[in-house]
Formats: C-alpha cells, structure tokens, sequence
C-alpha cells in the first residue's frame, strides 16, 4: 500500500483561532490555537472525553464554531461553500455500522459527490479512481459486498477508501487504526505516511502514543477542551506530561531506536 | 444453499423494462375493461383518432366517451398519483433512514385531507371545482411549513425532532377532521364526498384532475431528481453527508417541499391512497438497493403500475359495484409488505 505520485497535492494550511465550540451549555473545546502544516502527519491524542472528535469535526468544517475560526488556506471555512471544502478537507468519523445496503463500491463512490455531476453522477475517469483508491486500501475484493455485512476492520478500510476517493488534500481519521489487525493497522498509518510524503496532510487521533511517536511528525495533546501541548513527539510526549494528562507512569525503553514507553498505573 | 445478504439484486434496466410492461398491460386492460363490454378493435380505434395524427375511419361517439372521457383520465390519473406517493415515500425514508417512513409523515397528507375536507363541509368545492384540490395542497404545504417552524432551531432542523412534530401534527389534524365529518353528517352530499376523499380512489376522474396533477407533479419530480444523490449521502448521516460535501440543511428543505407538493397533489385528486408510498419504496430498495438515482425513478414507475392494476382490481373485483382503491392497495400491499419482511431477515438471518 504505497501513494503514487499522481496522488501529490500540494496541502492548504488549515488552523483553528482561539477556536471553541458550546453543546448544551458545556464547552467541549476552547481557545484552541492549532495550525495544521501543510504535508505533516500530525496526530491528536487524549484521554476519552477531552475533545479529539470535536477537534477533527470543527477542522473538518462539519460543526460550527461558538467562538473562533477554522481557516483554510486562510479563508474562513464556514464561508466556502460545503462542496468545495469537501473537496479539499476530507474526514472520517469513528467507523459507525452503516443501516443501508450499498455495496461497497456504491459506497466508496458516495466520496465522489463533492466532484460528479448531480444529474448522471460518477463517469469512466471516476470509476478507474474508485478502483485504484480501492486497491490501496486492499478492499478491491470486497467491491460487490454490502457493507452491512463487512467487519470491523474491513469496513475501516472501506472508509479510508471512500475517504481517498475525496482527493483532499487534508484528511482528517478519527480513531482509524482502531477496529484494525496489526497488519492493516500498519498498513494504514504507512498509507498516511505515504501520503504525506506527496504533499497532503494527515491529521490521525490515535489512542497508542507509542504509534503516534513513531509515526506522526507533530503530536497535539488534548485535555478536558483545551490544547496542552504541540509539537514535535520527542519533545511534546515525555512522562511529565504522560503522567499529568494520561494519569499513567510512561516508562522509556530502552535500546529502541525513536522513544518508546512501557505504561504502569500511577503509583 | 447460495447465502446472499438480503434478496438479490435485480439490474435497473430489466426492472424498468418490466415496470413499463407492466404499465402498458394495466392501462390496456383498464381502457378496455369496465360496466360496458367493449370491443379492444374499438378501444384501438379510439386511440388511434385521439393520440395518432392523420385521418382514420368514424368511431361510435359513445364507445369514444367511455374510453376517451371516462376510463382515459381514470388510468392517466391512477399511474400519475401511484408514481407521486411512491416516489415521495421514497424521499421520506431516505431522509428518515427509515425505510418504514410513509410520504405522509410529517403531516402532509392529513393536512391535505383537512384542507379537501375543510373545503368540502364549507360547501366551497359545491362553488367551484378546483376548491377542494386547491385546499388540498395548500393543506398539505401549510402543515409541512409549520412543522418545520417548530422543528427549526437557529436554522437547523433535526429529522428527530421533525419526525415527532410529524407525528403531532398527525394527531391534531386527524382530530380536526373528525371534527369536520361530525358536523357534516347532516349534510348527505358533503359526508358522501368526504367519505370517498378519505378512503381514496380515483373513480369519475376527469382530464381536468390530470391537469390539476400535472404541475405539482412535475416541479416535484425535478426537485426529486436534483437532490436524489444528496438522499443517499444523507443515509449515511448529516455529519458524514457534510463532511463530503452536501449542503445538508438545503438538502433536507429540498427534499421535505418536493415530497409534500407530491403527495399533497395526489391527495388532492385522488384522497388518501394508503400504503403505495410505504411499501413501493421498500420493495424496490430491497430489489435494486438504496441508490436514489436509481431507486426513484424505479419508485415511480413501480407506483404507477401498481395503482393502476390496484384500480382495475377495484372496479372488477365486485362488479358491477367498485371497491375503494385505498382498500384494495391496503388488502393487496399489507400482506406482501409483511411476506417481504419476513423473507428479508430470514435471508439476513442465513447471512449472518
């Protein structure tokens, strides 16, 4: 599963101003400041609850801002019209069991809507890109399947395809690797480094630190709404911090080339 | 055993292809068919004079009557108000991700059956003849209008929350129409027309109910068009529609006006023809699958035969006397929407 060059784009800037965002009286985020750099794998992590999920949906243009602004390129998101902006941001959320019975191609070429025409639909370019956005994910088997029917790990898949299929230049992944064998789940992150290699950027929330230090090239630390830290994972992810956010003890290992931790519960 | 999830699929062109069969035979059938036996060589004949251009030979002008004025716009209005509920039933259970959602849902039908009946018990359909088909749709507009006013919140409408005030509204208006059949009892006439308008038919229709039809029909079968690719991303749900792309809220208006104008027009020639909106839509998901671009003009067409061959069920069943098509589509679609079901997730059951 490696990008090919036709995949390079050259990635916009996208930031959150003092973004924040207000559901029923509770502030799931605030005053964050967060520029994604163009062609950078940059993963969120968090403890449950501190507002990753929010964080890629207020990047992504879906949710509205309370205070703040999303820009893109440095235009205001909330001001592009949703097909364009979905031709440039593309997001994921965590998988969610679909009710309906699209087969999977039909389904990965539900990506397609921010390009096709909305009388007669996908033509022959597109569906040469479905196939090649479904071979690199490794679903090209599954195409005539309903994805009713798919597993975990194989419908995660099925949404990286459609996710591909966008041609944004930043994806967004909520929890990709999370329903994913060891294997795939490799497979996918070497996917995302793959595509950042090419100019796009990746922004991944990823529950494993270790992965996200091995893989990402900016780790963003979230706690209770807020940003608390950002930057490079050899500087921002270091026991302080792990055991201030995480409430665990993050213990270096030895002998391994980049950092990598053993976890113990806090003493 | 070949394990399949869900009934296989069948190909989009053959199933048009039979539809339009299907169409064509019922509508035969119903010009021919009827209290007065006729010639087909007539029926032809008939035909020929009034849709074909140049000169053909005299015809007998009571056989034209009763196929040109009587059982012409009967058949024309059955496939017109068949296709309009089906296709807007369609519409409603994709935005619902319901495939149990009926065109009706938000209120749209009661509404125009209060605005016929309204028009019916005030003696202004006696006044003129477009009265109580005006009220109708305007029944059916208006309820839609303040069903989305209560849904609506710093201008986004949650499905959830319309569903409910669909559901409200449902109860209200069924009430005030009681209401409106109660205080006409006295009234022979109106309670007689009442009656037919809610149990539904398209007896005595005229081509002036077919021209009635037509706008409403049209504007929404192009809004439904436009917005049939919107509807499968919406299945997916309104973040994931956003996220890739569709101006959800425009999506939902869309979608929500197209539909009501739809069956507000069919209610309005036709009364309430129960369960073609509710199980076309599902039977045609279950044979094709959930794409709209497909789905909704299968829909349509599936609507249109089945309430034409409903109708001619209806006038043929019990002659010389006629059974209420809204009868017949309810005794006809009831048991095969449950043989449906029940075949649907035993085969789900095998795949799992």
């Amino acid at each position: 599963m490696t990008a090919a060059p036709d995949l390079a784009k050259q990635a916009p800037r996208l930031e959150l101003v003092s973004g924040g965002v207000e559901r029923r009286g509770r502030w799931l985020l605030r005053n964050v400041d967060l520029v994604i750099e163009p062609a950078m794998l940059t993963s969120v992590v968090g403890p449950n609850g501190a507002g990753k999920s929010t964080l890629l949906k207020l990047l992504s243009g879906t949710w509205r801002l309370t205070e703040g602004r999303a820009l893109l390129g440095g235009f205001d998101l909330a001001g592009l019209p949703r097909r364009q902006a979905a031709r440039r941001v593309a997001y994921v959320p965590q998988s969610v069991r679909p009710s309906f019975e699209f087969t999977v191609r039909e389904f990965v070429t539900l990506g397609r809507y921010p390009h096709e025409n909305r009388l007669f639909g996908t033509r022959s370019a597109d569906r040469d890109w479905i196939d090649r956005c479904l071979d690199d994910t490794d679903v090209l088997g599954l195409s005539e399947r309903r994805v009713t029917t798919l597993s975990g790990g194989e419908l995660q898949r099925v949404l990286m395809a459609r996710c591909l299929a966008t041609e944004a230049e930043v994806l967004l992944l909520d929890e990709p690797t999370s329903n994913l064998d060891l294997a795939h789940g490799l497979d996918l992150l070497g996917l995302a480094r793959g595509l950042v290699d090419v100019g796009r950027s990746v922004v991944l929330v990823l529950h494993d630190l270790n992965a996200a230090a091995r893989f990402a090239d900016r780790v963003a630390v979230l706690d209770g709404g807020a940003l608390v830290a950002e930057g490079p994972p050899a500087e921002v992810l270091e026991p302080d911090l792990v055991r201030r956010v995480f409430q665990v003890e993050a213990v270096p290992l030895s002998g391994a080339a980049s950092t990598v931790f053993d976890f113990e519960p806090l003493a | 055993m070949r394990i399949v999830p869900g009934v296989r699929r069948v190909g989009f062109w053959w199933y048009m292809a039979a539809g339009a069969v299907l169409l064509v035979t019922f509508a035969a059938v119903g010009l021919y068919r009827g209290s007065v036996a006729l010639d087909p060589a007539d029926v032809l004949a008939v035909l020929a004079r009034r849709l074909l251009p140049g000169e053909y030979g005299p015809v007998d002008p009571q056989v034209e009557t009763i196929v040109w004025s009587l059982r012409a716009p009967r058949v024309v209005v059955a496939a017109m108000v068949g296709g309009c509920l089906a296709l807007a039933g369609a519409q409603m259970q994709g935005l619902f991700r319901n495939p149990l959602a009926s065109p009706g849902i938000v209120g749209t039908s009661t509404g125009a059956a209060v605005g016929a009946v309204f028009a019916l018990t005030f003696g202004l359909a006696g006044a003129f003849l477009l009265a109580a088909p005006l009220f109708a749709v305007g029944g059916a507009l208006l309820s839609l209008l303040v069903v989305t006013r209560i849904a609506t919140r710093d201008g986004y409408t949650p499905v959830t929350t319309l569903l409910l005030a669909g559901v409200a509204l449902n109860a209200l208006l069924g009430a005030v129409n009681s209401w409106l059949i109660a205080r006409s009892w006295e009234q022979y006439e109106a309670a007689r027309q009442i009656a037919f308008w809610m149990m539904g038919g398209v007896a005595d229709r005229s081509w002036e109910h077919v021209a009635m039809l037509l706008p409403g029909l049209v504007v929404g079968c192009v809004v439904a068009a436009w917005f049939a690719r919107d509807l499968d991303l919406l299945l997916e749900g309104e973040e994931v529609a956003a996220s890739l792309g569709v101006d959800i809220e425009r999506a939902k208006r869309a979608v929500l006006w197209s539909a009501a104008l739809l069956t507000g027009s069919a209610v309005a020639v036709s009364g309430v023809v129960g369960f073609v909106g509710l199980v076309v839509p599902h039977l045609v998901r279950l044979l094709l699958g959930p794409v709209h671009r497909r789905l909704l003009p299968a829909a349509f067409l599936t609507g249109a035969w089945f309430v034409v061959g409903a109708d001619l069920l209806a006038r043929t069943l019990a002659a010389p006397k006629e059974v209420h098509l809204g009868v017949v589509t309810a005794f006809v679609g009831a048991p095969f929407f449950l043989y449906l079901l029940v075949r649907h997730e035993s085969e789900v059951a095998v795949s799992r």
